[in-house]
């Protein structure tokens, strides 16, 4: 999805037109392919998958991972990575645990907070990596260990009890849901959406995918780079504290200190399975949301098939090299044509 | 330069102190910085321990015990310091899966199997390096990014040890008898006036240091590393074959990682499926273990020595905080200190780059 995929044509045009990459892309379209069939086998072979008691928890699941996974895709597409994603919700979601429990903080102070504190966890390592010009995957793996360091001091103990259901809004059970849609995956949708025009139709989007593809040429064509940089790992921040409110409320009233392990790699799979390039430049938003629903599909299928629940992550492994791949070879082909 | 030339170029007058100089040496090799860094920690934990600030004493006989978490730290880090040098992103996040899954391999095939110990260590190396070739022809032939390559492997593998094992360790009496491999030995000749140092450490950890060594320094193939981590396309145009070169680097990272799988079923006493990947898992710790040894994550910069201070450097500050902070404070101090550890070693990478020209 580059910008200028096409070499301007034979004929001399009269006026630039207005480049716009098109609205959904091949891998989306196939995602959402995979996806219908895997709904329909899942379907066929366990009855009760397609049932709403079975694809409202499921999209519940999604809600957290994709809307964390835009800001994900924001900031690889500026050709940077977060592995702290993981560390930064459990501080959030530890703190915000601890408000509820010893504060019984009402709703939206709660979410705030979590999401004020996302921020500050966003602002450190968009700081460090914009301005401290050092490479993202290494300060994101110290700033991981450095935020689980703090979560667990929050926690004291290994786990918080008695959450109480303020956060339920958010939640799997009926509070959760307005016609049938769970609200945590409504906002996401939304979220989404918003991201997607934000990428595709504002200068500040368009400057994201400059610095990725080349973040030399992106300054010397004056982009900021540097205050860019620093928003994507601030909204990252800011989500993954609404993402880890979610959270919270998809649990039970207990939160354990397990709670961000392993989710940054999750978040990642989901944005790359979405089809954005890792090496920046090119992803889409709305890939990442069916990265994450695809993620989720084959997490609750394996379970519901009665399969053993560890196979799911040897298919979350090869969709991403199938994924990838197809994306490799696509692109192969099309520097051939060209 | 022509001889002709009237006037010779002034040999340039070194005309800055001995402290500029010595800054620089401090910044710009990162073995100098390393080993004052080993020596400043020892100097301040010994006044830690003489003011009683410690709940344990921090002797050589504690810091030589220490010593058996340096074994896999020190492997995987080298295992890191082979991909990332080898360029173009290179990366390992499968580390961890493939320690789990040839672990249980070993366990497999001497605990239950029933096969001789040299067979079932083969096994579980050729199985690494079978592990770690997928990944390499992933990315050296298909062309994938490394970081996306690993990650799909790291959760492929690690699934596949957890299924295989059934989520349960495997054990037998071969197996706990297997754990003599991992006690402490005294050496013979001079070992009476040392302390009791870790088997690991002569029988897996020294001869791969050897060996990777040999290969980076002493080989052809090591030299193709850092010329197409350099450089790719410069590289290609040397007619450097750099696929299976590339290929080869991280079949070298699978067959390390076998090795750790035997090291930590000798020192668990038995085959946990998730002994590389729970919490927050072994390629992490082997990432800041080969950043910290100053190895630039953009390929073609790193040593061995490097890489062996580093683990000596985090191995002895996690022991000291042991002390320090009893308890599971201990644990949670160790992440911070890892953490910051790398946020600095990085920082300062960036720092001597722009301020020296490169590290």
């Amino acid at each position: 999805m580059t910008v200028l995929d096409r070499e301007p044509s034979e004929a001399v045009k009269p006026v630039a037109r207005r480049v716009l990459p098109p609205p959904v892309t091949g891998q989306e379209l196939v995602l959402v392919a995979v996806i219908a069939v895997l709904w329909v086998l899942l379907g066929i072979f366990t009855p009760s998958f397609l049932s709403p008691s079975s694809i409202q928890p499921l999209l519940v699941s999604v809600a957290p991972i994709a809307l964390i996974g835009v800001g994900m895709t924001f900031i690889i597409i500026t050709a940077g990575i977060d592995v702290s994603v993981g560390g930064a919700i459990a501080l959030c979601a530890v703190v915000t645990a601890k408000l509820l429990v010893n504060y019984a903080v009402p709703l939206p102070v709660a979410v705030a907070a979590s999401m004020a504190l996302g921020l500050v966890l966003g602002l450190v390592n968009g700081t460090l990596i914009a301005y401290g010009r050092v490479h993202a995957i290494i300060i994101t793996f110290g700033t991981a260990n450095i935020f689980q360091f703090f979560a667990l001091r929050v926690f004291g103990s290994s786990t918080v009890n008695n959450i109480p259901a303020t956060l339920d809004v958010f939640g799997r059970g009926d509070v959760g849901r307005t016609f049938g849609v769970p609200h945590s995956f409504a906002i996401t949708i939304l979220v989404v959406l918003l991201a997607w025009w934000y990428l595709r139709h504002t200068a500040g989007g368009r400057h994201l995918f400059a610095i990725g593809g080349n973040a030399n040429a992106a300054r010397l064509a004056g982009v900021k780079v540097q205050p860019r940089v620093l928003l994507a790992y601030a909204i990252t921040g800011t989500l993954v504290g609404l993402g880890a409110c979610f959270l919270i409320a998809a649990g039970t009233s207990t939160l354990d200190q397990g709670v961000g392990i392993g989710r940054e790699l999750a978040v990642i799979a989901a944005v790359v399975i979405g089809g954005t390039s890792i090496l920046g430049g090119r992803g889409s938003v709305i890939g990442t949301l069916l990265g994450a629903i695809l993620v989720q599909t084959v997490t609750s299928g394996v379970t519901q098939l009665g399969w053993p629940s560890q196979l799911a992550n040897l298919f979350v492994g090869l969709f991403i090299i199938i994924a990838v791949g197809t994306d490799l070879l696509r692109e192969r082909a099309r520097r051939r044509k060209a | 330069m022509s001889t002709t030339t009237a006037a010779k170029p002034a040999k340039p007058v070194e005309t800055r102190s001995l402290g500029s100089r010595a800054l620089e040496a401090l910044l710009t090799q990162r073995i100098v910085l390393l080993a004052v860094l080993i020596v400043v920690l020892l100097i301040v934990m010994t006044i830690l321990d003489s003011a009683g600030a410690l709940s344990g004493s921090y002797n050589s006989d504690y810091l030589a015990a220490s010593l058996i978490n340096a074994v896999p730290l020190a492997m995987l880090g080298l295992a890191q310091l082979l991909v990332i040098l080898s360029g173009r992103g290179g990366i390992d996040l499968s580390v961890g899966s493939m320690v789990s899954v040839t672990g249980i391999a070993f366990g497999m095939a001497y605990g239950l199997w029933g096969w001789n110990l040299v067979t079932a260590m083969l096994f579980a190396v050729v199985l690494g390096g079978i592990l770690g070739g997928i990944n390499g022809a992933l990315v050296a032939y298909v062309g994938f990014p490394p970081l996306i390559a690993t990650l799909a492997t790291f959760y492929a593998y690690r699934s596949v040890a957890l299924v295989w094992s059934d989520q349960k360790p495997v054990n037998s009496a071969g197996i706990q008898a297997f754990y003599s491999a991992a006690k402490a030995i005294e050496l013979p000749v001079i070992g009476a006036s040392l302390p009791l140092i870790p088997l690991g450490i002569f029988t897996f950890l020294i001869p791969v240091v050897i060996v990777v060594w040999i290969l980076l320094n002493k080989t052809t193939f090591g030299r193709r590393v850092y010329a197409a981590g350099t450089n790719d396309t410069a590289a290609v145009w040397a007619g450097i074959n750099v696929r299976p070169n590339r290929l080869l680097v991280y079949v070298l990272s699978g067959v390390i990682s076998g090795l750790v799988g035997i090291v930590t079923v000798a020192q668990f006493a038995s085959a946990r499926p998730d002994a590389g990947t729970s919490g927050n898992g072994m390629a992490l710790p082997a990432i800041t273990i080969a950043v910290l040894g100053g190895v630039a994550i953009t390929g073609g910069i790193g040593r061995v020595a490097g890489v062996v201070l580093a683990t000596v450097l985090i191995v002895w500050l996690n022991a000291g905080i042991l002390l320090a902070f009893p308890g599971n404070d201990g644990v949670q101090v160790q992440l911070l200190a890892l953490g910051l550890v790398l946020v600095f070693a990085s920082l300062l990478n960036g720092l001597t780059r722009r301020k020296y020209g490169g590290i």
